[in-house]
């Protein structure tokens, strides 16, 4: 604050003071005042700056989350298909519809299953949605019967089908025109535009098709084996709901999935939900940078009214009436920042919203009140947590200190100002996570590396200090820079300390951000190589399979074994509903919600690898016709997440009736093989009495003829383009990372404005410092590589611990997240210290020009007295 | 050394009609006008003022850290005029020394490390030793690792001299060096900047409305109203 600046507010003080306490209002405009002023200030300018960005980061992720969250539980019925939706994988009985339908209950059949359909040599894959008459239940179809795209509350009529426009394109296929489905001709009679029960995710890669339940039979898909899914959906008022209450927890049971939306929320795709964890994180880093931003800007701010403080001390302010100004004042600045920051915070959700509106199931209701009250609730608590143990030295301000300039308050512990900061950020964490134990292992995780990373810290500027000494006593620019540089950044190790830690946190969150992303793609890519099958081919009867080999025999590059399959539930472990049995957090596993393909061989599948136990023995056989469990092998991971090993027993119902199995060996699969891979394998023979089919991978050459071929030979088994799924997932992948990078660039901007708040914390002792130096002799160039080479190594350093971090924190992901092995990332090592340097050190020399440009008369403070 | 002696020798520094102008709202402000001023080498030339006569100004134009408005001035023999701020600084660089009212120790710094500040400019492997060697001439040995805000005013002061004469330089400024101190403290600074001055026989101009201090001084000017006048030593009133 300038002299005259300073005497307008002493004045102005005077005048509230002398008015008494009563007169708040004034004491309010003396803030806003005093806060007009102080726009001017560069540390007022980087705490408005890193609380918008507090704010924005926070409503944006905060808006887009909760128009999701609404819209999904608004239009959950809808979603769902229905009240209750029930699945299993054979039709439901005529009994268990008289029961829904007593109880008030309107019903819909619906079939899913994924099939061919072809129309000359061309052939797509689809995800077929089977519909009867009741269709929908709730919402409508878009779809273009060829009028344009209309509302209509059915699905197509028999004979006809309705398919998406992707489908139509690749089948290069028009409204009027037919194709092949299994062993039936299908007029194409609309194209959709949305379906109110859509889901999303991985599931429906494949195009829609839609068509009417009496086709069914005739296309010839439902076979034994068949990988069909029959759903029942039910609609009723709550009464009527709760009538049926009991039953299904009865079909539950008896192993049939149910759907409530009263209880289950509609699931997102996995990649979408683990989207929406990322971006609740990236959000809170961005805040946690802003507050970090927040706390060295303030300790300037504290600095630069510590001689307003002792004035209006003096002018006969209480401690309690300075607190109020300055509380009132930075209360101004957060809610005008609030503002900025909410409508930065609305731009930015639309644009997440534009970047993942394809992937979302839904229309989503307008952004909502609740977020915005939680982003200023955000920038308050930052400024509480953040700049509150500092400025309370504000009131500490003795009035003498008018008189003895060195009388200052001594600063707040860094321990206290640690410590708030964490609670607040602690509490902010559980607020937006909701998970209480989540933000406590994160802070107190949090806070070890900070103690780590401090100690680090304090050695290696401890070792830049001993290797300045050694940088040559030659007088030459060069090293002289060099010498000097690095002497001012170690010698001024506190705040230096303070910056290395909040640019190495930075540093890191941008590399894992990188190096996840970087990791996931290339494991992927690496792991299929060349000659991965490209095709799957299920469905296949046992009588089939002869002509099926026949036919695909030396056409395919590679091909796997043709694996039997039967599908089957588990309905009891060791004798026991498995509900009871896994624990709590697996038993929502799919594994125990939907049938698995079970299969049986003689030897280990390729790919796979025995960890404990032994494969069955060659006369181990069928014991299956008596009572004593087969002896089964099992994947390792799902056995790790229900908690068993071997010896113990799974009871699978199959076709309705049960095979009880023990475990006798647990095998590694390789899931990524794009090989068919099975949870649970059988000895031969013994599942062979059950209704079968069989399934392969193999890869042809682009252009094949050979999936025609099949195609037309056997119409009803059902060939998947992996590489047409693999682009669909890679887009997928691809959009959910540039939502990620666009909240990324919120957490670098964070970053931008702890550089800025740092510099400006430090400008005073840096104008001090190069004001002397000019003094002493210094030229502008050499002060000017002095200043470079400081920030240079600072960026450097910095570049260094946060490559550290960010290697250990990217294994703990690999190892507790992704299951991938970890790794040393080299280039990162080269990359963040270079990149550091670079970056900090061209910023920072651009952002204190203005201090070299001062005379040594200003920056020494000596044109006070004229 | 008496003033017919150093008036044989050239001048260490010249200034010849200086003038130094600011321009405050919208009136200018003439705070030196056409200033003559020669010191020669070895001597200790007082500027006595009242406050707001423009001294520190004055000694900011002398050292170069400012630049007049009108006038020139040579410093070691070179014209400053020619000089750019760097040409300016590099005239400076060992050959003079500081003494601040408000002492200019930088806070993040050791005794020790504000001492080898200027030193750290120049050439040298013995900066240290020198370093440790003033540190002890101003009565600070055992005081080196303590940082500014451990030390007391006088303390600092002392530090603040031992920086000015660890580059072993030619010229001395001194700017209200006992300003900011009682005056018991400040006799003693006194008495140790003029020993060291008289020891290293380096050239000393003070700036100071303390007229005890100004007669210590060989010579006595007077600045006021943006002139120089030379005061016989009876006219300094104590």
């Amino acid at each position: 604050m300038s002299e005259d600046m300073r005497r307008n507010t002493g004045s102005e003080m005077k005048g509230a003071v002398n008015k008494g306490e009563k007169d708040g209002a004034s004491l309010l405009g003396l803030s806003l005042k005093g806060l007009k002023r102080d726009l001017r200030a560069n540390d007022v300018r980087a705490l408005f700056v890193a609380l918008a960005l507090a704010v924005a980061a926070s409503t944006m992720i905060g808006f887009f989350l909760d128009r999701l969250d609404r819209g999904l539980t608004r239009q959950a019925g809808q979603l769902v298909g229905g009240d209750i939706k029930l699945e299993q994988s054979k039709p439901f009985d005529e009994d268990l519809r008289r029961q829904f339908e007593d109880a008030g209950l309107i019903l819909a059949d619906q079939v899913d299953l994924v099939s061919m359909a072809s129309r000359d040599d061309s052939f797509q894959p689809a995800s077929l949605k089977v519909v009867d008459e009741a269709y929908p239940l709730y919402g409508k179809v878009l779809v273009d019967m060829g009028e344009g795209v209309e509302e209509v509350a059915r699905g197509p009529s028999p004979g006809n089908a309705w398919i998406a426009p992707r489908l139509a394109q690749l089948l290069n296929i028009e409204i009027g025109e037919s194709f092949q489905l299994g062993q039936m001709q299908l007029t194409v009679s609309g194209l959709i535009e949305r379906e109110p029960d859509q889901s999303a995710g991985f599931g429906s890669f494949n195009p829609r098709l839609m068509m009417h339940i009496d086709d069914l039979d005739a296309t010839g898909l439902v076979r034994p084996g068949s990988r069909i899914e029959y759903e029942l959906l039910a609609k009723g008022p709550p009464e009527a709901v709760a009538r049926v209450e009991d039953l299904l927890a009865q079909l539950e049971q008896q192993g049939v999935e149910v759907e409530d939306v009263r209880e289950d929320r509609p699931q997102l795709g996995n990649a979408l939900e683990r989207a929406e964890k990322y971006l609740s994180l990236a959000g809170l880093a961005a805040v946690l940078l802003a507050g970090v931003a927040v706390a060295m800007a303030t300790r300037r701010y504290v600095d630069r009214h510590l001689d307003t403080a002792a004035l209006l001390r003096c002018f006969g302010a209480s401690q309690r009436q300075l607190t109020q100004l300055f509380a009132l004042q930075l209360l101004w600045l957060a809610l005008s920042a609030s503002v900025i920051g909410a409508l930065l915070g609305l731009a930015g959700q639309a644009g997440l919203l534009a970047l993942l509106m394809r992937f979302l199931p839904l229309e989503l209701p307008p952004p909502g009140i609740l977020p915005l009250l939680l982003g200023i609730l955000t920038a308050l608590a930052v400024l509480v947590g953040f700049a509150g143990p500092t400025l309370l030295r504000l009131k500490q301000v003795s009035a003498l200190k008018v008189l003895r300039r060195e009388l200052d308050p001594l600063p707040a512990s860094a321990w206290l100002v640690v410590g708030v900061a964490s609670l607040v950020f602690g509490g902010l964490l559980w607020l937006y996570s909701g998970d209480f134990m989540l933000s406590l292992g994160l802070l107190l995780g949090g806070l070890v590396a900070l103690v780590l990373l401090w100690a680090l810290g304090w050695l290696l500027l401890g070792l830049v200090l001993r290797m300045a000494g050694r940088f040559g006593n030659g007088a030459s620019g060069g090293a002289q820079a060099l010498r000097l540089g690095a002497r001012q950044l170690a010698r001024r190790r506190q705040a230096s300390l303070g910056q290395l830690l909040a640019f190495a946190v930075t540093f890191a969150a941008m590399a894992i951000i990188t190096l996840v992303r970087g990791d996931l793609l290339t494991t992927w890519q690496a792991q299929l190589p060349e000659d991965t099958p490209n095709y799957f081919a299920i469905n296949i009867q046992p009588g089939e399979r002869q002509g099926f080999i026949d036919i695909l025999g030396d056409a395919a590059d590679t091909r796997s074994a043709l694996y039997p399959m039967v599908r089957g539930r588990i309905v009891a472990i060791n004798g026991q509903s498995p509900q009871e049995v896994v624990p709590a957090e697996s038993r929502g596993d799919n594994a125990l919600r939907r049938e698995l393909n079970l299969t049986w061989q003689d030897e280990v599948p390729e790919g796979n690898r025995i960890l404990e136990g032994q494969w069955f023995a060659q006369d181990v056989a069928t014991s299956s016709g008596n009572d004593q469990p087969v002896p089964i092998s099992m994947e390792s991971g799902l056995a790790g997440r229900f908690e068993i090993s071997l010896g113990d027993t799974l009871t699978f119902s199959i076709g309705g009736s049960d095979v009880t199995g023990e475990i006798t060996s647990l095998r590694e699969v390789d899931w990524d093989s794009f090989r068919p891979n099975f949870y649970v394998v059988f000895p031969p023979e013994t599942l062979e009495r059950f209704g079968h089919s069989y399934i392969t991978a193999f890869h042809v050459a682009d252009g094949s003829n050979v999936p025609g071929k099949l195609v037309s030979a056997f119409p009803g088994v059902s060939l998947i383009n992996v590489e047409v799924i693999l682009g669909r997932v890679r887009e997928l992948l691809s959009q959910v990372t540039r939502a990620v990078e666009f909240v990324l660039a919120f957490v670098l901007l964070a970053g931008v404005s702890v550089l800025y708040a740092a510099l400006t914390a430090s400008h005073t002792l840096r104008t001090h410092e190069s004001g002397l130096l000019r003094v002493f002799g210094a030229g502008d160039r050499l002060i000017s590589r002095v200043q470079g080479v400081e920030f240079a190594l600072l960026g450097f350093t910095s570049g260094l611990m946060g490559a550290l971090l960010a290697e250990a924190a990217a294994a703990g992901v690999y190892i507790g997240w992704l299951e991938l092995a970890p790794r040393v990332h080299w280039l990162m090592w080269l990359i963040l210290p270079v990149g550091g340097a670079l970056l900090i050190g061209l910023i920072g020399h651009a952002l204190s020009r203005g201090v070299r440009r001062q005379t040594p008369m200003a920056s020494l403070g000596l044109l006070g007295e004229a | 050394m008496s003033n017919s002696q150093t008036r044989e020798m050239s001048a260490i520094l010249h200034a010849k009609g200086l003038g130094k102008q600011v321009i405050s709202g919208e009136r200018r402000l003439d705070i030196l006008r056409s200033l003559d001023l020669e010191v020669f080498p070895g001597e200790s030339v007082a500027i006595l003022g009242s406050s707001g006569a423009g001294k520190s100004t004055l000694l900011g134009l002398l050292a170069g850290l400012d630049v007049p408005t009108s006038g020139e001035l040579d410093l070691f023999g070179q014209s400053l005029k020619k000089l750019d701020e760097d040409g300016r600084a590099g005239l400076r660089a060992g050959r003079v020394g500081f003494v601040f009212q408000n002492f200019q120790l930088l806070p993040t710094l050791t005794a020790l490390e504000n001492v080898l500040l200027p030193l750290e400019l120049l050439p040298g492997s013995d900066h240290q030793i020198r370093g440790r060697e003033w540190l002890t001439r101003v009565g600070l040995g055992e005081r080196m690792d303590h940082l500014p805000k451990q030390l007391s005013g006088g303390e600092q002061q002392r530090v603040a001299v031992a920086r000015a004469f660890v580059t072993g330089p030619e010229l001395v400024f001194a700017d209200e060096p006992t300003g900011n101190l009682d005056r018991g403290t400040g006799g003693k600074v006194i008495d140790l900047l003029f020993e060291l001055n008289r020891e290293a026989g380096t050239t000393l101009v003070l700036v100071t409305h303390d007229h005890h201090l100004a007669r210590r001084c060989d010579r006595c000017l007077k600045l006021d109203a943006g002139h120089l006048t030379v005061l016989d030593r009876d006219e300094v009133e104590v």
